[in-house]
Order: structure tokens, then sequence, then C-alpha cells
């Protein structure tokens, strides 16, 4: 049974609105340990959902399979329960079509069709790993994945959207005498990435800085690298919906204002076509966009779905979430630019490059108080040169010190960036994705063990 | 459950054709029913369910995990074959045959109408209380069964129920704000749900914040960096015995597997059995605990969860195994090996982990502190992926002065290397209470149910 039959059963059983979203997934990912492959994982699968509203109540069910009896009592369920629930008294209804989208980016048959690919591409970043002399040949960590999804969205609303869509994500930490890194690689196609060259570099990184030294709690100036940068920063587009101002964001009541430094600007974009999560429609089939949340400096705007945007007087972001609004793709831009990584490290004179954070976690999120800990290569800089790298522990690869923050003071903090913009993700961000230039921060307090 | 039982088995039986060292399938249905209110409004409200097979073959070392959720034979049949790789060379520590079926019923029937009225209670009374700024409830009761059957004969059946909320709040006066997030529930039925004592808690942590923004001081770095002795709330203490206790004692970080994702571990091979704190410290996981939320009988390879003595008397003493780090260090598997779901591989997990309590009241332990810092609850907490130096920032927090309990201290953090936290620990109350939580893990993350707790207890800092 398609999606639009499942509507048109719906909308017979009685309820005012019908969304549904059918998906078949297939991904594979294998996790590589001590330089070898340690396992294997693939998942095949059937995933929908089915959103319905009566009467101003709303409810939502996932379909796990499309057979008529599993949907029937689906829907049957669905029935039953939302006649016993409350009115939800600020629900505006869906997006209504028909909407016109930009073509799809389509799908690598490479990776949908390849089941070897991962193994190959994990031996040969593994190979690339451990390429250089006098490297410990054994300690190689990480994941590859890959992900084909074909999904089909209809409303009675008078939306059909359709896409099929491929992912592939590398993961690797190396340590290599005491020193870790760690990086991230994505694309949507198989040829984005060239996992040896990948590899190397995860290699060349552990043997960048020599010596190794502690410092003291205090104010430095931070470096931030594209994955630790775009972990932290993407908790804008979160505070930016239009629920966390609802309950409690540090965007709220700025409207207008200034929140960052002039050149920053912050989007939140699912329409590129080289990103991992580009897609043409949101959660109700509204076309995605590129929306300012932060432009120049000033805040621009809320990120919204149908509903929340006839609630607030203003247009759908395209992004929905059914239940509430969520954020899509983060990218930072900044207009104060120098060239690269190492002309952003020539301007500092005490701070610190950062090129790995977790842990990330908020003490006071109305005000944007954080703190979060460095993880993997962390280096002193002095007068514009990397002295040392810093290890206040014993342990293996224990960088020991902390970061303690507010978000908004790092955005208008933000004095420059490199022209080193890529696509990056953090274990810390959870699946999460953005474009993110490596960026130079003035003056963040840091705590050390 | 008998269609669901010769799926298992099918798929068992293809899997071993596969000609390996050893073959499982594990078959897992859950589903929940949850409601969410933000500010008093019911903001969504929904069924979730899964159900879906997982099958994992070992063939010379290299272990392959399969899943779906298209159960039909022609699926299965397509699926369940070995595709080789060059990988680590696994084996599997030998354990018993079993062959279980355990059914928890709920001592009070989960009734999805009866949360919602629950939670909706729970609103209205937070509703109430000015100066609580912004108010989010989740909640959601559900159930999970599953069946796991291998190829050495075992067969184990599961069925239990759960429930679980979660209470986020923000409590303001003038230009000051302080958050708190509560998580409430367990295994169980509405025994583990009781909504008036969830508002009266709630209600008392939300004055007691507002107290704290009030009445609160804020201490220097200096004096903050004075302060030489604390005593720490049973929610303090659980968390620094999750994080860096328990965690650091997973053999599968210990051996290098998460290295790329939830890191490393202050224990290497060579810390076993090393001194890693007082003699006051045993620090115990056991999934035994009935109610709590890591509960479980059997693990997903079908091994009995048991009691394990993590540190007993600061000394590390026992690692928590899968089956295949078991017979890394020749040992049984602890029973730790768990899933979120059918579709992911299962990871080794702590259940409920503990320090074990001691005699005194807080009033001793506040006395002998003499001059320090008490912390009972915490906002912010973090840790470094070596698990050796984390920060728990207090949220509701009292000076103690001349061995009495005084004002609230707004800005107190508690940021040590987990050997000095530790070590410095001297004297346990009396009050152990455990605490739900979701344990993040792997890559794609894992979220696993849990509780953590102890005793309130004092440190003393050199």
């Amino acid at each position: 049974m398609d999606a639009e039959k499942i509507v048109s059963i719906a909308m017979k059983e009685g309820f005012d609105e019908a969304v549904v979203n059918i998906s078949e997934a297939s991904e594979k990912y294998l996790k590589i340990a001590n330089s070898k492959i340690d396992s294997v994982v693939d998942k095949r699968g059937i995933s929908g959902s089915l959103f319905i509203t009566k009467k101003n109540r709303v409810f939502f069910t996932n379909i796990e399979k499309v057979d008529e009896a599993h949907v029937k009592s689906k829907i049957k369920l669905a029935k039953s329960m939302v006649e016993r629930l409350p009115p939800k008294e600020d629900y505006y209804g869906i997006a209504y079509g028909p909407f016109k989208y930009g073509k799809s980016s389509g799908y690598d048959k490479e990776i949908k069709e390849r089941e070897e690919l991962v193994s190959e591409f994990a031996e040969s970043s593994i190979e690339g790993a451990i390429s250089q002399k006098g490297t410990e040949r054994s300690k190689v960590y990480g994941t590859v994945y890959t992900e084909y999804i074909k999904s089909e969205l209809v409303s009675s609303g008078n939306v059909h959207a359709r896409e099929d869509r491929t992912v592939l994500r590398m993961s690797m930490r190396q340590i290599n005498g005491g020193t870790s890194f760690q990086d991230f690689a994505l694309s949507r196609d198989a040829k984005g990435i060239d996992p040896y060259e990948f590899g190397k570099r995860v290699g060349e990184m552990t043997k960048s800085v020599s010596g190794v030294g502690r410092i003291k709690s205090g104010n430095y100036d931070i470096v931030y690298a594209q994955s630790p940068g775009g972990a932290l920063l993407s908790n804008i587009n979160t505070m930016a919906t239009i629920g966390s101002i609802e309950t409690g964001s540090p965007l709220k009541g700025r409207m207008g204002k200034a929140v960052a430094a002039a050149g920053v600007s912050i989007y939140d974009d699912r329409t590129r076509r080289d990103s991992v999560e580009h897609s043409e429609y949101d959660d109700e089939g509204h076309p995605t966009q590129k929306t300012g949340i932060i432009v120049n400096g000033k805040l621009r705007s809320y990120l919204h779905n149908t509903s929340t945007a006839i609630k607030y007087m203003a247009e759908s972001t395209g992004n929905a979430g059914l239940v509430e609004p969520s954020a899509g793709q983060m990218v930072l831009t900044h207009k104060k630019r120098r060239k690269d990584l190492e002309e952003l490290i020539r301007e500092v004179k005490r701070g610190i490059l950062i090129t790995n954070t977790w842990y990330t976690r908020f003490s006071d999120y109305l005000a944007g108080n954080f703190s979060t800990v460095p993880r993997d290569l962390a280096v002193y800089i002095e007068d514009g040169e990397r002295k040392f790298q810093i290890r206040q522990g014993d342990a293996e690869s224990m960088v020991g010190i902390r970061i303690s923050e507010n978000i908004l003071r790092m955005l208008q903090n933000m004095e420059l960036a490199a022209d080193d913009t890529k696509q990056s993700t953090s274990w810390d961000s959870e699946g999460a994705s953005y474009f993110m230039p490596s960026v130079l921060v003035r003056d963040s307090q840091v705590s050390t063990a | 459950m008998k269609e669901i039982s010769e799926i298992a088995e099918y798929a068992l039986k293809l899997a071993e054709s596969a000609g390996g060292e050893y073959a499982e399938a594990y078959f897992e249905n859950s589903e929940a029913t949850f409601y969410s209110v933000e500010q008093g409004r019911l903001n969504g409200s929904g069924h979730v369910e899964s159900s879906g097979l997982r099958v994992r073959i070992l063939k010379k070392g290299s272990m392959l995990t399969l899943s779906t959720n298209n159960l039909s034979r022609r699926n299965l049949e397509r699926l369940i074959r070995f595709r080789p790789f060059r990988g680590t060379s696994i084996s599997l520590s030998d354990e018993n045959k079993a062959s279980v079926r355990s059914v928890l019923k709920p001592r009070k029937e989960a009734d999805p109408q009866k949360l919602l009225d629950g939670v909706l209670h729970i609103e209205r009374g937070l509703a109430e209380k000015k100066y609580i700024k912004y108010r989010s409830i989740y909640a959601g009761v559900g159930k999970a069964s599953s069946l796991m059957v291998n190829s050495e004969g075992s067969r184990v059946e599961l069925e239990s129920p759960s429930i679980t909320s979660f209470m986020n709040f923000i409590v303001s006066k003038g230009g000051e704000s302080r958050q708190r997030m509560m998580q409430f529930g367990g295994v169980g039925g509405f025994e583990v749900f009781d909504d008036s004592k969830i508002l009266e808690h709630v209600e008392e942590e939300a004055r007691n914040i507002y107290n704290v923004i009030d009445k609160g001081i804020s201490i220097s770095k200096i004096e903050s960096s004075s302060i030489k002795s604390v005593v720490i709330s049973p929610e303090i203490t659980g968390i620094a015995v999750h994080e860096s206790v328990g965690h650091a004692n997973e053999a599968d970080r210990v051996f290098g597997r998460e290295a790329a994702q939830a890191g490393l571990s202050y224990i290497g091979k060579k810390e076993l059995g090393s001194n890693v704190g007082s003699s006051e410290v045993t620090i115990v996981d056991d999934p035994g605990i009935e109610n709590a939320y890591g509960f479980f009988f059997y693990d997903d390879e079908g091994v009995r969860g048991r009691k394990k003595i993590i540190v007993k008397k600061g000394l590390q003493s026992e690692l928590l195994t899968n089956r295949e780090y078991a017979a890394r260090i020749g040992k049984k598997s602890t029973g730790s090996a768990r899933s979120d779901d059918y579709s992911n591989e299962p990871l080794i997990r702590m259940s409920n982990t503990y320090l074990e309590k001691g005699s005194s009241s807080l009033d001793e332990l506040v006395s002998e502190a003499r001059n320090g810092v008490y912390i009972k609850s915490y906002t912010e907490w973090n840790i470094d992926d070596t698990r050796s130096f984390s920060r728990y920032q207090g949220n509701e927090a009292y000076l103690i002065k001349n061995g009495r309990m005084m004002e609230p201290v707004k800005n107190y953090a508690l940021e040590k290397k987990t050997l000095d936290f530790w070590r410095a620990l001297k004297m346990k109350g009396n009050d152990l209470e455990m605490f739900p939580g979701i344990c993040g893990k792997g890559e794609p993350m894992q979220g696993m149910p849990v509780s953590m707790g102890g005793p309130s207890a004092l440190l003393v800092f050199g």
C-alpha cells in the first residue's frame, strides 16, 4: 500500500488532516577498532509515520509495514486515541500544496548497491592512516557508514513528494605516541571521499605537533576547527526553533538585535545539494529553504512549520517537524576571513587550537551558558605559533581542559574565520552535520585538571 | 508468539547454514504511548511500535550483524547470508545453555489514559507556581518483549513493561534563571509512576532552586578552590559513579573498541586490580534491582544478568563484559550485552550502578565536614574521554560552616580528577537512592535505560 492510499483511508475515517511518510532504508556500517574491522552491521527496513488531526486534536504514530491489515490497525488505534485527547489550542493546520520542488539530488548507485564498499573504504583509510614511517600501526579507530533511503510523503493538503538519497559518513580517530586526532568525512556519493587520503591526513595530524606541555587555568583565545566549532554552534539552530523560543532560549526577545560579531551569519539550510541532509521538502511537504537566522550579526528569523507560522503571523521556513518545528542543517559564514587555519593561528598571542570536543552541557540554557570538554589534539599557541600539545594528565590521549562559555558571547567574540569551510559533524552532535569554517574566538574561559 | 518463534527459528536455521562458529536470532517487539505537555498545552501525543529481527553470524572470527523488520521468509532468505570481511578475530566465552521464559507482570496495570491524567495533574500543579517560568513534561508508557535463540541451544523469552517521564523546568527571579531536568520511572507498571509524589518532589526542587536564586551567594574562584570538604548527595554520587567508574570499567572501552565514539578509559590492562579510591569505595552494577530503570533478567546474548562488584574497597575488581570481551580475559560474561533496539548491535552497557551505602546520617557528614560545601543537585556535568577529569556544576548547593548547613551558594563546581575524587571519599551516608537515566554509547548512538545512585558522602581533598 502506498502513502496516497493510506491518506485516503485515513480521511475516509473522518480525520481532518493526514500526513503519511513511508521510507525504505538500507544502512550498512562497520566499526574499526585497533586498526581492524571489528564488526559489520547491515540494517534494512521500512519505516513510516502517520500524523492525523481531528478538531485540533493531534496524534502521531509510526508505520512499519504497509500491508492493509497493519495500516488499518494503526488508523483504528489513532481514531480511538485521538478522541480521548484534549485539543491543542494553538494548532493551525498542515501545509497546503501543491508545491513545486527543486530537482532531487538523486542517489549514488555505488553506495546503494555495492555491499563491499564499507569494507573497502575501511581498509583503504586504515592503510592511509598508518602509511607514514614510524606510525603506531595498531591504534586506528572509527566507523564507515552508508545509507540509502527511498521515501514518499503524501498529505491531505494536496502534497506529493518523493526522493531517493544516499549518504556516506566516515569517522576516524588515530592515536600515535600518545597523541590522538579525530576527523570526519561526509558525502552524498562514494566519489566524494578518498578514504586513503582521509586516513593519511588523520595520521599526519597525530604527528603535526612535537612536544607536550601543561597550561594554567585562565582566559585564552580559542581557534576551533570545523568539527568542534560546528558542534557547538549548531545549537543556535535548535535555539531558533519557535518551540525553543516558547520554552526558553537565549534568542528569545532579541529579534533584530545584534547577537553576533558584525560579519557573522548563521543559516538553516537543507537546500544545498552537496549536503548529506539535503531535502527539497520538510516533514509536512513544505519546500525547504535557506533561512537566515542571524545575518551580519543580527537576529533575523526564527524557524517555523505551517502551524506555528500561522500562530505567529509569519511564513513557514520549511522546518516541520509536524508536532513542532525542528532545525535543519547549520551553515555559518563570516565576512572577516583569513586564507586558512595557519593564518588564524598567526592572529593569536596566547591561545589554544581545539580539534574535537564532547560532553557539551548547558548549565543555563536560557542564558546560553555551557561547558565543553576538548578531546584529542589540543595545541597551545603563543605569539602566532604552535608551541606544544596540551596534556594535563598521565592517561594516553587525555587533554584535561574544559572550556566554559556563553553561546552568544562566543558569537560576539568570533573575530575571524578561515576560508576552509567544509561539511563536518561530531560524535557530540549525535548525527547532526553542518557547513563550518575554522574560527577564532577571543577570550574564552579555560579550566584545567 | 508461535508465529514469532517460527520466524526466529527459521532465521537461526538460515544463519547456521552459513557454516560459522556461532549464530543467533533475536526478535524484539516494543511499543509505547507518549504525551508531551509544554507550558500547559498538550504539544504532542502518539504511539510508536517497533518490531523486527536481528541475526548475528560469527564465522572465521568475524562478526556480522543483520537486521530487518520485513519478516517474510523470502526477505529473510535474501538477507541472511554471510558476507566475508577481513576483521578482528573474535571468539565468544563459553556460557551455560539458557532455557527461560520470564514475563514481568506489573503490580499496577499501566494504562495510557491514566498516564495522561497524571501528566495533566502534574502540569496543573506546576502551573500554579509563579516562579516556574517554563515547564515541559514528557511521559511514556510501554512494554517490550523479546525472543533470543542461538546455535548453542539457548532460548530466552522476556517481557516487561516500563514507564518513564521527564520534567524540565526553568525557575527565575529578576534577570536570573536556573534550569532543572528530572527523570522518573522504571521497569514496571503504575507502581513506578505516582503523579502526586512526582509533583510534590518537583515542587520542592523548584522551591529550593528559587531559594538559591533569591538568597544564594556567589563565591570567588579563590574561595572555591580553597574548599577542601565537600558533601555530595545521592544524585551527585550517582552521576559520578556512572560517568567516572561505570563507563571506565566497560571492557570494550578498556580494549579500545569505543575509542572513536564513547572514548577510552583510565583503566588499561595494567590498571586492573589497582587502587582507584579509598577503602570506603565499593561500587556495584546490578541489573536485578526490582523496578529500577536498568532492570533486566537476561542480556541480549542470553546470559543471565548478575551483580558485579566493579570496585571493592577501593580496588578495581571487575570489568563489565559481553561474551566477546569475557573470552578475551578468559572469564564468563557478566551479562552486560544490551541493544536499544533489535536493529542495532548489542554493546556492553551498565544496568543499575551505585556506591554501596554507609551508616552515617547527612547531619553527621555535614558535621564532620566542618567547613565546605554540600551539593544536592547538578545542572551541567561532563567528563573527558578517558574518564579522568570530571565536573559537576552545583544547582542546589549550600555552604557548610562550623559543621552546619548555611546559606545557598550559586556557583560552586566540583571539578576534579577521577582518582582524586574517589580517593577523597571518607564517610558514607545511609541514604542510598537510585536515579533513572538514559545512557548514550556507540555509533549510531544507542540510548539505554539505566539507573545510578548511592548514598550521600563526604569527600575531603588534600
